[in-house]
């Protein structure tokens, strides 16, 4: 995979 | 703070995989945060003994991409999560 710019969500109020 | 900090977790927070979804998520106490694979990446390397540019450096060879480049995201990914509390850096 090619580097691109990170991403990071918050998870909608949706398994440990 | 250095121009060129250690980033590490504080307490409580940690790196989870979820294996159902195939995918990595940030848990911090009431808050979970999913990361696509680049995101997890950087957080993988955030160790409290590795500074940003130590990160980038490893990053930028892994992916075969410029360095300029992934210690600007690197950065710019972090100081976000800095601002959240989710990182410290020291």
């Amino acid at each position: 995979m090619a580097w691109k710019k990170p991403i990071i969500k918050n998870i909608a109020c949706m398994n440990m | 703070m250095t121009t060129d900090p250690v980033p590490l977790l504080p307490r409580g927070t940690r790196l989870h995989q979820d294996r159902v979804r195939d995918t990595w998520v940030l848990l911090v106490p009431e808050r979970a945060l999913l990361l696509d694979e680049i995101g997890t990446a950087i957080l993988q390397e955030v160790d409290g003994r590795s500074s940003l540019a130590a990160i980038s450096c490893r990053l930028a060879e892994r992916y075969g991409a410029p360095e300029p480049d992934v210690a600007s995201d690197v950065r710019e990914f972090l100081d976000g999560l800095v601002g959240q509390r989710l990182v410290d850096y020291q």
